[in-house]
């Protein structure tokens, strides 16, 4: 029993691990500031190609326009709101990559399935 | 010799007694929480996608559907107040992150300041979803025409013309003939907005805690972060619901 406690002394103090000092913390608020900016940016942007260009565009290039900013604005969010970029690289891969092989085979099967629903209405619809 | 051994101890992250991932229990745990509740969240948003395949051409057009603006009733302002609670729920997310950088610096104050001011947002994002339901569920004034509304619907595979029905219930709307627009709108902008007012709760008592003193008795404020995960992963959420639901 006692060596259970004295393996629990050695264990690191993970809560404590992110504290830092004024000059640390002012560059930090920096940085997420700036992203701040960036992601407004790019919202103010994506209404406004919304409003505005949606017909010089094209339907297939503004949604494809759309899905890689959105991906960029979950990635500022991800990596720097929620400070998974400070992390280390198992924690990182741990959460992203089964996430990530999961949601290709997800959004891959409801699109082919649901174009494939379509033509099989308009199959029976012309019948 | 063998003080020294046990002084520096000589093991790997995957040997046992540290954490492999560098971070705490809670925090870990979190994350994995946070990953099963995206994966729902993914799943709503591809049924929506299939949904949205399969009745092409069909489907409801949303800026045609919310272009209300509170105060400025009658005007056609398409997605403006959408956009507007976009800004709202990542400007609270972004009081949330500082808050959690005044905990690192074990600022009591600043994390008290930076969480009202995202109480306060997540209290707006919630008050606007309430209104913006009240506008999809009442639907367009009767003598208001605009391109997109049906009267007609499908009920249980039966082809029924009311002319009088304004608005959206599960069972029909007046924006397409597709029951299935309104029921996603409803589950999935439901489902987040119940998940945002569950966060605004969780900052609640987190802001209680704080202002009692618990974290400085903890010797940190790591709670604030968790709680600050929580409330990104919303903010997350709603970045992808905005563009899928409300923009494509």
């Amino acid at each position: 029993m006692s060596d259970f406690f004295e393996e629990y002394k050695g264990y690191p103090n993970y809560e404590k691990m992110a504290i830092h000092d004024e000059a640390h913390g002012k560059t930090t608020r920096k940085k997420l500031w700036m992203v701040f900016w960036i992601m407004l940016i790019v919202t103010l942007f994506e209404l406004f190609i919304g409003f505005k260009y949606s017909e010089t565009l094209g339907e297939t290039n503004k949604e494809y326009l759309f899905i890689f900013l959105t991906i960029a604005k979950a990635f500022f969010i991800v990596f720097v709101f929620m400070h998974l970029g400070d992390e280390k690289n198992a924690l990182k891969y741990v959460i992203i990559a089964p996430y990530t092989l999961f949601i290709f085979y997800l959004a891959f099967m409801a699109i082919t399935e649901g174009v494939y629903s379509w033509h099989i209405k308009d199959l029976l619809l012309h019948q | 010799m063998s003080n020294q051994a046990a002084a520096v101890p000589l093991r790997k992250d995957w040997e046992g007694g540290v954490s492999p991932f560098g971070v705490s229990y809670g925090k870990l745990f979190m994350w994995f929480f946070l990953v099963s509740d995206a994966l729902t969240f993914s799943s709503l948003l591809c049924a929506y996608g299939f949904m949205r395949h399969k009745f092409f051409g069909d489907w409801a057009h949303p800026n045609e559907v919310f272009h209300h603006f509170p105060f400025l009733e009658g005007k056609n302002l398409p997605l403006a107040y959408v956009g507007f609670m976009t800004f709202d729920l990542i400007m609270s997310s972004v009081t949330m992150v500082l808050a959690v950088e005044a905990g690192h610096r074990k600022n009591r104050k600043q994390v008290l300041m930076w969480l009202f001011f995202t109480i306060i947002g997540g209290f707006i994002f919630v008050g606007s979803q309430c209104w913006e339901w009240y506008h999809f569920i009442t639907g367009p004034e009767l003598s208001e025409t605009y391109h997109g509304v049906f009267r007609e619907y499908f009920v249980n595979g039966r082809h029924i013309v009311n002319p009088h029905f304004t608005g959206a219930n599960l069972m029909v709307n007046s924006y397409t003939m597709l029951p299935t627009f309104g029921d996603f709108f409803f589950c999935i902008t439901g489902f987040h907005g119940f998940h945002v007012f569950s966060g605004v709760i969780i900052n609640i008592v987190i802001f209680i805690m704080v202002a009692n003193g618990v974290m400085d008795k903890r010797g940190h404020y790591e709670m604030v972060e968790k709680a600050g995960l929580y409330w990104h992963f919303v903010d997350l959420v709603w970045v992808f619901v905005f563009t899928f639901f409300y923009l494509l």
